[in-house]
């Protein structure tokens, strides 16, 4: 009874010590996997706010002049 | 809008959300005035007709579908905030097509610098907007962009009858100053519900329902990532069709009460009480709306002594004249301006 406590940590610890790498390896490559969907979602975001504004306002007109019914140019560029 | 929370409290840093704060009103949650129910204390030839009404037994199951939660306070609203201008402002709006227009907006005004004295400074500055609409049943696309490249956009899409995708934003060049709002909202039979997100991590939802044939009852909650900001907010509206009376409060300690008295199908007066204990603002305001064949007044007084009037003349079809003025007497300070529209 004495000497198996003292026995099982050791198995325990060699379990644990055997163990701990590859959880350790586990997590840094999920952080890593984290760190770069961050990044890419940030990334995304930037490009697509860019695009978003200098592209409305001339999305709205290629979507006005291409749906029915379709003006002309002329009509977009007049004052009246 | 009519959102309960109280942006302005959380405002200073930037990015500034403007684009919160108008909506938000906040409400007290102690009952409207006891409004006697219909049926009672009317004359002879009235109780006739409202007893053949009540002998209608209401049916609890069809009843009808509330107004949204942002709109609660939108009889109030339309006659209590008015938006008075400064300057001049001219608006062309070009229809090209039934569903496409473009639209040029010229304003010279004189903006307020916040100042440390009691002085009100003034600065004259001037702006030019383009915009383009699309407005189709299905889609509508709305966006502005001004002289000095801000964009403003507006989205919505009805993907199916009972829901809808809203998107606002405001887009600049500088970083950190843009915003963003996606709401979608669910239409049910006899409720209504809506699901906001935002910058800066906003997280925000609402849910509105109809209780009987008068009254709904909503309530609303948010969450502020940045600011850390959280609340749940409470509102009750009950209208008929003399009169409508709301009342909203939050956890953020904001109270508002409206009662709006249609007086007649052009005339009608509206009443507003709002306590922010958060900012010690308690504000009470009485306004009219009178909505005539050629024009459209509005006025209001305010008991932080602001005295404003609004008026809207259709000279023309297509053709509007507005005429702005506001005078705030405790500032010593007015604002006067007129402007003139052209096109729908």
């Amino acid at each position: 009874m004495a000497s198996r406590p003292s026995l099982k940590p050791k198995p325990k610890g060699k379990g644990a010590r055997k163990g701990s790498p590859p959880a350790d390896e586990e997590q840094s490559k999920a952080a890593a996997t984290m760190q770069f969907v961050k990044e890419w979602t940030t990334w995304t975001m930037k490009k697509s706010k860019v695009a978003a504004h200098y592209g409305f306002i001339p999305l709205i007109i290629v979507l006005g002049m291409t749906t029915e019914p379709k003006p002309t140019l002329f009509q977009l560029l007049s004052p009246v | 809008m009519g959102a309960v929370v109280s942006h302005a409290s959380a405002a200073a840093p930037p990015p500034p959300p403007p684009g919160y704060a108008p909506t938000f009103a906040d409400a007290a949650s102690s009952a409207p005035p006891p409004l006697t129910p219909p049926g009672t204390g009317k004359d002879a030839a009235a109780v006739a007709e409202e007893e053949e009404e009540e002998g209608e037994k209401v049916d609890y199951m069809n009843l009808p579908c509330p107004v949204p939660y942002e709109d609660l306070q939108r009889e109030a609203m339309m006659a209590l905030r008015i938006d008075t201008f400064e300057g001049f402002r001219f608006d062309f709006i070009k229809g090209i097509t039934p569903f496409f227009s473009l639209c040029h907006s010229v304003s010279m005004v004189s903006m307020e610098l916040p100042s440390q004295g009691a002085d009100v400074i003034k600065v004259p500055t001037s702006n030019y907007e383009f915009g383009a609409n699309y407005l189709h049943p299905k889609m509508v696309l709305m966006g502005r962009v001004s002289h000095d490249g801000r964009l403003s956009a507006r989205t919505k899409w009805d993907p199916s009858e009972n829901l809808c995708v809203k998107i606002n934003a405001q887009l600049t060049s500088e970083p950190h100053y843009s915003q963003g709002m996606l709401h979608c909202d669910y239409k049910g039979k006899d409720f209504r519900t809506q699901l906001q997100l935002g910058n800066g991590a906003y997280y925000g939802g609402n849910y509105i329902q109809s209780v009987t044939k008068n009254l709904s009852l909503g309530t609303e909650f948010f969450w502020i990532g940045q600011h850390r900001k959280s609340g749940v907010g409470f509102a009750a509206r009950y209208d008929t069709k003399k009169m409508v009376a709301t009342g909203q409060i939050a956890t953020t300690g904001v109270v508002s009460l409206s009662y709006v008295q249609k007086v007649s199908e052009k005339v009608s007066l509206a009443s507003d009480f709002m306590y922010n204990p958060m900012a010690k603002d308690v504000t009470a305001s009485f306004g009219y709306d009178y909505m005539l064949r050629q024009c459209r007044l509005r006025g209001k007084i305010d008991t932080n002594g602001v005295v404003s009037a609004l008026l809207e003349e259709h000279m023309a079809p297509g053709v509007n004249f507005n005429l702005s003025a506001e005078v705030d007497h405790w500032k010593k300070d007015y604002k006067f301006g007129f402007g003139m529209s052209i096109g729908e």
